[in-house]
Order: C-alpha cells, then sequence, then structure tokens
C-alpha cells in the first residue's frame, strides 16, 4: 500500500471503464471517475442505477466483472485481504441503513473499528476518541445509549461518528439522507460539510435527494444506463436542457 | 433449467455443504475471536440452561409414572428406574435437548444475523477489519459444538431426578438405591455415544442457523423466513444425524 495521502489536488480515486453485472442486468458499462483531494463529489442516479454498488466496489465490498479502481495509487482488485483492511482505514463508509451493531452500545459501536484495526492506543486515548468523534457529531451524551433508543437523524450522526474515529481521508457516503425528514437531512447535509473542512476529506456521496445534492456538492456525476452520463457542477447541471439531466432538477 | 423443489433443495444443499468447508478452513486459522466464542457460549449455554433443564424434570417424571404400569404388569417393578434411565440417556434426552436447541439456538441465529445481514451490519463488520465468516459463524458453530453436550450431561442429571420423584410417586425408593441401580444398567456404551452425536447436533444447529442467517434476502421479511427455515432444517437433520448414529452404534455393536 502506497502512503501518499498528502493533500496534492490529485485524484485521490480513480476508476476506468468499471463494469459490473448481476445476471443479464448490467449496472455498471465502462464506468470512468476521478475523486479529487478535498473535494465533495455527488453521484447522482435514480434507484437501482448501480450508485450503491459502485462505492461497494470502491471499498471491496463487492468484485467488479472488469475495469481499474485506484484508491490512493493502489489497485483495489489486486489489494489482499490485509492490504485491503489498511485501505479500509483511510476510506469510510456510511451505509444507507446506519448499520449500528443493535447488540452494543454506542461506545462499543465506535471502538469496534478501533480494536479490529488493531490501532494501539491505551484504553484511555480510546476513549478519547470516542468522545471526540461522539462530540464532532454533538451527540457525545449518548455514549452509553443503545442504537434502539435513538431517533433516525441521531442514528445517522453515530454512524457517521463511526467513520470518522478512524480519521480517514476519504468517506464513502451510501444515500445519507434516506429515511430522514427534510429538516433532520439538511442537518446532517450541513454536517457532512463540517467534518469534511474539519477533517479534510474527499468524498463520494450517492444521493438522490436534489436538497441533498445541492447543498453538499462541489461536483456533480450523473449515472444513467450505466455509464457517467454528465458531470458538472449543481448550477451547470441545473440548467440543462437534456431530458434525462432535466428530470432531476425539475 | 426448470426451477423445481427438488433442484432448490439440491442447490441449496450443495451451498450449505461449502458453507460447513468454508467454516472448517476458517475455523483452525488465526485470528481467533476466543472473546466472542466465550460470549457466544455464554448465549447458547446460559440462557438455554433454564428451558433444558425444565423440559429435561419433565420428562424423566413423565416417562416414570407411564412407563410403572407396564412394568407392573409383569411385576418388574424393580427395574423401573434402570429401564427409564436408558431410554432417558440415550435417546431421549439428547434428542428432545436437540429438538429444544433447533428451536431456541437455531431461529435464534437465523433471525440474529439474517437481520444483520438486512441492514448491513455484516458489511459493516467488514469494513471494519474484521472477517464477518470468522467473527459471526465459526464462533457460533464451536459454541453450539461446545454448549450440547454440557446442555444434555445437565438435562440428564435432571431427568434422573425427575425420574427419581416419579419412581418415588408409585413406590418408596432412597435416592441411594435409586442412584446404584441406575447405574447397574448404564455404561459407558450408553452414555459416550449420546454425548458423542451431540457434537454433532451442535454442529448441526450452529451452521445451518448461520447458513441461513447469512443468505437472508428480501429485507425483514426475508429475516422471519430465515429463522423459520432453520429451525425446519435443524430439526430435520437433528433426527437424521440421531438415525445415523444408531445405525452406527449398532454396526459397533455400542449398545
Amino acid at each position: 500500500m502506497s502512503e501518499n495521502i498528502t493533500n496534492t489536488g490529485q485524484p485521490v480515486i480513480q476508476i476506468k471503464d468499471l463494469q459490473k453485472s448481476f445476471g443479464d442486468n448490467y449496472v455498471l458499462r465502462n464506468f470512468n471517475l476521478d475523486l479529487n483531494d478535498v473535494e465533495n463529489l455527488v453521484v447522482l442516479g435514480k434507484s437501482g442505477s448501480g450508485k450503491s454498488v459502485l462505492i461497494k466496489c470502491i471499498i471491496g465490498l463487492m468484485l467488479p466483472d472488469a475495469g481499474s479502481i485506484q484508491v490512493f495509487g493502489d489497485e483495489v482488485t489486486d489489494l489482499s485481504h490485509d492490504d485491503l483492511d489498511v485501505m479500509r482505514v483511510k476510506v469510510g463508509f456510511l451505509f444507507q441503513s446506519n448499520a449500528l451493531y443493535d447488540s452494543m452500545t454506542v461506545r462499543e459501536n465506535l471502538e469496534f473499528p478501533l480494536r479490529r484495526h488493531w490501532i494501539k492506543t491505551e484504553k484511555g486515548s480510546v476513549n478519547d476518541l470516542v468522545m471526540e468523534a461522539l462530540t464532532n457529531v454533538g451527540l457525545a451524551e449518548t455514549v452509553d445509549m443503545m442504537p434502539a433508543e435513538l431517533s433516525g437523524g441521531m442514528r445517522k450522526r453515530i454512524a457517521l461518528a463511526r467513520t470518522l474515529i478512524l480519521k480517514p481521508k476519504i468517506i464513502l457516503y451510501d444515500e445519507p439522507t434516506t429515511g430522514l425528514d427534510p429538516i433532520t437531512g439538511k442537518e446532517i447535509c450541513h454536517l457532512m460539510l463540517d467534518i469534511q473542512k474539519k477533517y479534510n476529506t474527499a468524498s463520494i456521496i450517492i444521493s438522490h435527494d436534489i436538497n441533498c445534492v445541492k447543498i453538499t456538492s462541489n461536483r456533480i456525476v450523473m449515472l444513467i444506463d450505466g455509464v457517467c452520463y454528465a458531470t458538472g457542477t449543481y448550477e451547470e447541471l441545473s440548467k440543462s436542457t437534456d431530458i434525462k439531466i432535466k428530470q432531476f432538477f425539475d | 433449467m426448470k426451477s423445481t423443489a427438488l433442484h432448490k433443495l439440491l442447490v441449496e444443499t450443495g451451498e450449505l455443504y461449502r458453507f460447513a468447508v468454508k467454516f472448517f478452513r476458517e475455523g483452525f486459522r488465526p485470528r481467533y475471536e476466543f472473546a466472542e466464542l466465550l460470549r457466544q457460549c455464554f448465549y447458547i449455554g446460559n440462557k438455554t440452561l433454564p428451558l433444558v433443564g425444565v423440559t429435561g424434570f419433565i420428562m424423566g417424571l413423565v416417562i416414570t409414572i407411564q412407563s410403572h404400569p407396564s412394568l407392573e404388569a409383569f411385576g418388574a417393578q424393580s427395574w423401573l428406574p434402570a429401564v427409564v434411565s436408558v431410554s432417558l440417556v440415550r435417546e431421549i434426552v439428547p434428542v428432545i435437548t436437540a429438538l429444544i436447541c433447533a428451536g431456541k439456538i437455531g431461529s435464534g441465529i437465523g433471525a440474529e444475523l439474517g437481520s444483520m445481514k438486512v441492514t448491513e451490519q455484516i458489511d459493516a463488520m467488514e469494513v471494519s477489519g474484521t472477517n464477518p465468516f470468522k467473527y459471526l459463524v465459526v464462533t457460533r458453530v464451536f459454541a453450539a459444538m461446545l454448549m450440547l453436550p454440557l446442555l444434555i450431561i445437565v438435562c440428564d442429571t435432571i431427568s434422573l431426578y425427575g425420574s427419581f420423584l416419579g419412581t418415588n410417586m408409585k413406590q418408596i425408593i432412597t435416592f441411594h438405591l435409586f442412584v446404584s441401580q441406575v447405574f447397574d444398567k448404564l455404561t459407558f456404551g450408553d452414555i459416550v455415544p449420546s454425548i458423542i452425536k451431540s457434537f454433532f447436533f451442535g454442529f448441526a444447529i450452529g451452521i445451518i442457523g448461520c447458513f441461513k442467517g447469512f443468505n437472508t434476502t428480501n429485507g425483514t421479511e426475508g429475516v422471519g423466513r430465515a429463522a423459520n427455515s432453520a429451525v425446519v432444517a435443524c430439526t430435520f437433520v437433528v433426527f437424521i444425524i440421531d438415525l445415523m448414529a444408531a445405525q452406527i452404534a449398532d454396526i459397533l455393536h455400542i449398545t
């Protein structure tokens, strides 16, 4: 694994000719994408268009059929299991369903990735890291609560805190506002921006929530029919007259 | 190819076989999840014990009460402790305990892992630097394999005490005499095969519960289906293993 993860303005993720199919359903057909350092890139597309598949391929949860995915210069499909784990310390993933462990408290949920990645920390500093991550999402008081006791918005924040605890350089957000009311959704979007500034992260945000896209995006990639159909800023794409693009912004 | 019920059954059996092979491949390689194994042993053993204990007591009591008239008809009441204890230890307790565990542990594992699968907790575990197969499957299967024999030994003891009380309802017999009569007839050939087959019961319950949970699809509806099918499959396999164990014991003259 290369350690070249400084803020260089260079692409931190490069995807070339990515293909992925499920039987006869081709969700990604020669998809290309570059994520630059400290950039919020939104991938916009319809449900079932392969957005989540894309970021699961990036993190190594799914294997692509063909194509190249480079994260910090390393080809993800060639990484061994141990190297994938090293890469996953630098790349956080916020799941659509939050994926908090129901049988663990908030503290245990946050400690889990720290302990599993064998990050050598004293007992005191583990606690400090947990409290720092929780404070950054504004939920320090929930540390000893169970996930079932929290609201949807709070669970999303805790899931984000769990992603942040390893201080990743890239965060992959899988539909971060799904299932939340518009006000809470907006709060989560602003929180994502705060985190980008505080942690200097680059992000890929999978979404079809146009308000979230407007708030968070530096750049948008339209994933339509398995390819990168268009790319641009929110202002550029929202003025497009192409019917396939226009329908997302109406 | 037309997907018949038989075809689906064969495909699922093949997938279960591959899942079991993966268990043996992953289970004996580091990193070992001892803390999680102990937690699962506690969960499976401790939480199933009251149910198994009460059932064992009732089985011992009822079988003794119901056997008494038959033996009395032949004037063989004094054989009651020996006859009942052999039935309990060889067959009834291991199978009933395994069936209870199939219901409680098999469905519990199926539902828990199924729920984790549909809420992406298993994916989250993998992203967190954990091999979910080792952490979730290997620990649960080993815990079931370790706890089933212990539960059966405890249940044997409790059911024999139930049998002692049942015997005393119709005749007076001291505890010392009861134990003496029981162990006069009960041999290692009765106890050891029942313990050995209980390891296989534990393995079957653990691996099937995990397999069903790990392969859950279709959201929350799938979780219920995984739990239900885990119980059905575990119950069926317990009887198959019992049949095979009886045949093997017979061939090897362990009777």
